[in-house]
């Protein structure tokens, strides 16, 4: 039985301009131990599908399909149910890491209370566990700083605090939504590095959440590429980054600057992202594919192909260039 | 922190004189006089009054000796109409009644607005939200003046529950303190909902949720402290305003606090008593403000003294 399991997920949020479908029809699931990228641009759903798993979503969300978290269904449940699953079986590390702390309480404080609630530890046993978590992520003189406020630490510090704090019960599951977004290209790595250690080390399934290529293939076993809220093609990553077959999964590559290229015009895709207001009929990608036909105005079933491969497309590359 | 105090109130000492010089050439610049009245004093009468108390000496003489009197005695003069009173007399008796009545009015009104605001905010679109919101309204606009005559129609004309004024036990505090926090309850619910309701949407508080902790932590732990940011800086008008407001609950209740004080030395031309209270209030605005200043830098960790 897989870890997590979701299917057929739709998240709709009431706008006042009628519904927002932010999610359609998704389906994923992913094993203990295992690192699974989702990957796609601003608006394609992704972060909210990670919300929908905590239901963290916002009030006026509205939600559709399964998630199963362990056999046990966790899509809609109450909050007494959630809070007993939340950072104690599944943490979540989110983009920001200078908001994402509370800049009103002293780091001790918000790790403890963790410790405390879930694991029912003394106050001391929690410091000093939560110290020993600090020391984990490398934060330098743990003992001392863990009593500074967030805005004491330098961005970078205060993602490896939130790191620390999301594995402090060591939950199964790690949901990371684009955690080195807003950081420097030289932390990045760092964290990156950091997270790929931690993985390694408390062998918790991961789901990292990025629009970032190049995090992906150094990080996931397999990637899961959204569009429109939708899926469009997935695999090990290897031969998804090696032998693309969606058009969209081929043009976000393409679009990935690299260093060694004399010509450094970007190569963007043409177009822009739907309005998840009035999505495109069919494939979300269609107006902006050049491979798209008069079938594409069906959105084309998740098929799978190869060994543990799948698109959601009428008219792959594989097939058009062959 | 025990020195920024220490500098804030030393800052208070020349604030407090300026106060008292812009005071005093106020008050004599408005013409008439205590001596002033309908029927005219015979001059020689009226210039032996003024040698008496040193009203014929020159305006900077006066205050010259009017601060030296204070700083050397603590002492705020006599009181010019009523002969056998001095200002500290009038200003004991009356203070603790208006600082009884004060402090409970504020008490109740931080308590009753803030729990009211967050509860709206919590429930934010539900029954109790409108309701909240509704009464907070209404109260707002229902000034003390119009709120005390309203009280003791029902709770004392009608009912019967009630003294309508006076000053002799617990029973007589409960209107003037309605009629003087309702307002301001009013005000601090609907700042407590508006800044919850932001707080409640920010990154931080996500966390705390995602951290699986009960809702009623999140709202305690996590959003109550920087919720309350905006409620603090609005204390530092707000409890001018309840002075203010005290003057029209002397009046209507009967309580003999300060404020009826103060307005019967402002007709009366009543020099000393008329300084004497604008001093205690200018001294209990400074102190207010640094209180809310201290509250602030207790609150936010990044203000830092």
């Amino acid at each position: 039985m897989s870890l997590l399991e979701i299917d057929k997920l739709s998240v709709t949020f009431d706008g006042e301009d009628g519904p927002v479908h932010a999610v359609n029809d998704l389906s994923l699931s992913i094993n203990r131990g295992e690192t699974l990228g989702i990957v796609g641009e601003s608006g394609s759903g992704k972060s909210q599908t990670a919300f929908s798993i905590m239901g963290l979503l916002a009030p006026n969300g509205r939600t559709g399909g399964s998630i199963r978290f362990d056999g046990q269904e966790i899509l809609g449940a109450k909050p007494k149910v959630l809070n007993k699953i939340r950072a104690e079986r599944i943490a979540m590390i989110f983009q920001d890491p200078m908001t994402s702390l509370n800049p009103y309480m002293r780091i001790s404080d918000q790790m403890t209370e963790v410790l405390t609630l879930h694991q029912g530890l003394s106050k001391r046993d929690a410091l000093a566990e939560s110290v020993r978590m600090l020391d984990a992520v490398k934060i330098p003189a743990a003992k001392e700083r863990i009593r500074l406020f967030p805005h004491e630490f330098s961005g970078g510090m205060r993602q490896r605090v939130m790191i620390a704090m999301s594995l402090l019960c060591k939950p199964d599951l790690l949901i990371a939504d684009e955690p080195t977004t807003a950081l420097d290209v030289t932390v990045q790595a760092q964290i990156m590095d950091l997270l790929g250690d931690l993985q390694k080390d408390f062998g918790m399934a991961t789901i990292l959440i990025t629009h970032d290529l190049g995090v992906v293939a150094g990080f996931c076993e397999r990637v899961l590429v959204m569009y429109g809220g939708r899926v469009m093609e997935q695999g090990p990553t290897e031969p998804l980054f090696a032998e693309p077959t969606h058009p969209y999964t081929r043009g976000l590559l393409a679009a990935v600057p690299r260093v060694d290229d004399e010509d450094a015009t970007m190569k963007a895709i043409p177009g822009n992202p739907p309005n998840m207001a009035a999505p495109p009929q069919g494939c979300p990608f269609r107006p902006r594919c050049n491979y798209a036909g008069d079938d594409c105005r069906v959105m084309p079933p998740l098929a799978a192909f190869d060994t543990g491969r799948a698109r959601a497309c009428h008219r792959p590359i594989a097939e058009v260039t062959a | 922190m025990l020195s920024y105090i220490l500098k804030r109130l030393a800052i208070a000492i020349p604030t407090l004189l300026v106060l008292i010089i812009i005071s005093f050439l106020l008050m004599h610049s408005a013409p008439g006089g205590p001596f002033t009245s309908e029927r005219e004093l015979p001059p020689q009468v009226l210039a032996n009054l003024n040698a008496k108390y040193g009203l014929d000496d020159p305006l900077w003489k006066q205050i010259g000796s009017y601060v030296w009197g204070i700083v050397t005695e603590f002492d705020f003069g006599p009181s010019f109409v009523y002969k056998d009173r001095s200002v500290n007399e009038i200003i004991a008796q009356g203070f603790p009644i208006t600082l009884t009545y004060g402090l409970l009015s504020f008490a109740v009104a931080v308590i009753v607005g803030v729990s009211l605001g967050v509860a709206a905010a919590v429930r934010h679109n539900s029954a109790l939200d409108y309701a909240a919101v509704g009464v907070s309204i209404g109260a707002q606009v229902l000034p003390n003046f119009v709120m005390a005559p309203i009280l003791v129609l029902v709770f004392t004309l009608w009912l019967g529950w009630l003294p309508g004024g006076g000053w002799q036990g617990p029973e007589y505090w409960i209107m003037p303190v309605i009629a003087l926090s309702t307002s301001f309850m009013a005000s601090i619910a609907r700042i407590t909902r508006s800044s919850m309701l932001e707080v409640l949407t920010s990154n931080h508080i996500r966390t705390a949720r995602a951290k699986g902790l009960p809702e009623r932590r999140v709202i305690m732990r996590h959003a109550l402290k920087p919720a309350m940011l905006p409620v603090i800086s609005y204390l530092g008008p707000a409890f001018v305003a309840m002075i203010t407001g005290s003057v029209v609950v002397d009046i209507y209740f009967s309580t003999g606090g300060i404020g009826k004080a103060f307005v019967d030395s402002a007709l009366n031309r009543d020099y000393a008593v008329m300084m004497g209270v604008t001093i205690l209030v200018g001294a209990l605005t400074i102190f207010f403000n640094l209180v809310v200043d201290i509250l602030y830098g207790w609150i936010d960790p990044k203000i830092r003294y």
